[in-house]
């Protein structure tokens, strides 16, 4: 797949891991493994810029005696993902087009 | 490999990194381990499972903006003495062209790989106008009864706009690869800023 476009696809994908409930990294590259496999070194970068982007917020909390980063959607966030969803059901429409070959009969 | 020995490597291998970017990387990636730890996997298992060190910190540069390592390596660590303020106004005739001088060759790089791009465009365009206004001109002589001048023509057209389809493969192939050189120009030139301030901090 394109990078650039993969890319994005990720940056949404964390998002959505994020949508029910708080998580932490480990825990959303094992939520999103079945659908999509991303690494611990990609995860990182696309974490901090939706960080930057306040897309998401990041707070610390104990777990077993050490320190675990937890992350939670802003409301820009969720924008984010609505506005994906709007703009990936335009895609499937065009999609449909080109699967069917849809020119009409004269 | 423990994990705290990967967690060393990793920081020697930000040594010139900004400190914030650093510190939240390692927390990142110390956290990791834990989890994958709790999770089952040995110590060895879990660091292994991270990649090289030489994978993540390239990960990590090539997020991090240009400005902000600059900013991070020039920023002094304390206030600077008079006569280092005054060195540094006086050198300003001479640092300055360097730095520029510096810029533009940076800048020349880039202009030069697509000015190859741009030129490769430009010899796929001319062939494909040259053999278009072949093949018209080969037409022209048919209705004008000069059928072997006609046919000669019009087939030489033909061949010209074959290999401008053939020919704009190898356009795209090279526009893709000065994207790709463009950005490894922009690690490299990232490395090195980390790499000076490493030296800097030794000398220290």
């Amino acid at each position: 797949m394109d990078i650039q476009l993969k890319r994005g696809l990720l940056e949404v994908c964390v998002l959505a891991s994020i949508k029910n409930a708080d998580s932490y990294g480990y825990r959303m590259i094992k939520d999103m493994k079945p659908y999509v496999e991303i690494s611990e070194s990609t995860l990182y970068p696309i974490l901090r810029r939706l960080e930057e982007g306040r897309l998401l917020t990041v707070r610390s909390a104990e777990h077993n005696g050490r320190l675990r980063k937890y992350y939670s959607i802003t409301e820009a966030g969720r924008q984010r993902i609505e506005s994906f969803l709007e703009d990936w059901k335009e895609l499937l429409a065009i999609y449909e087009f080109i699967r069917k070959g849809g020119g009409t009969d004269e | 490999m423990n994990k705290e020995a990967f967690l060393l490597r990793l920081r020697e291998a930000m040594a010139g990194f900004p400190e914030d970017a650093a510190e939240s990387s390692l927390e990142y990636y110390g956290e990791m381990i834990d989890d994958k730890m709790e999770d089952g996997l040995s110590e060895e298992e879990a660091v292994a499972a991270l990649g090289s060190v030489e994978e993540i910190t390239a990960e990590i540069l090539r997020e991090l903006p240009l400005p902000r390592l600059i900013r991070a390596r020039v920023k002094p660590k304390r206030r600077l003495r008079g006569w280092e303020l005054t060195l540094l106004i006086l050198g300003f005739p001479l640092w300055f062209p360097l730095l520029l001088a510096a810029a533009s060759v940076v800048l020349a790089v880039y202009i030069v790989l697509w000015a190859v791009v741009i030129s490769l465009f430009a010899v796929d365009l001319s062939l494909a106008a040259a053999g278009l206004a072949a093949v018209i001109y080969g037409a022209l002589q048919f209705v004008l009864l000069k059928l072997s001048q006609g046919a000669f023509c019009a087939g030489a057209g033909l061949v010209l706009i074959g290999l401008a389809i053939l020919f704009f493969f190898v356009c795209r192939a090279s526009a893709a690869g000065a994207v790709a050189a463009g950005r490894n120009l922009l690690l490299g030139i990232k490395s090195i800023f980390v790499r000076k301030a490493d030296k800097n901090e030794s000398i220290d």
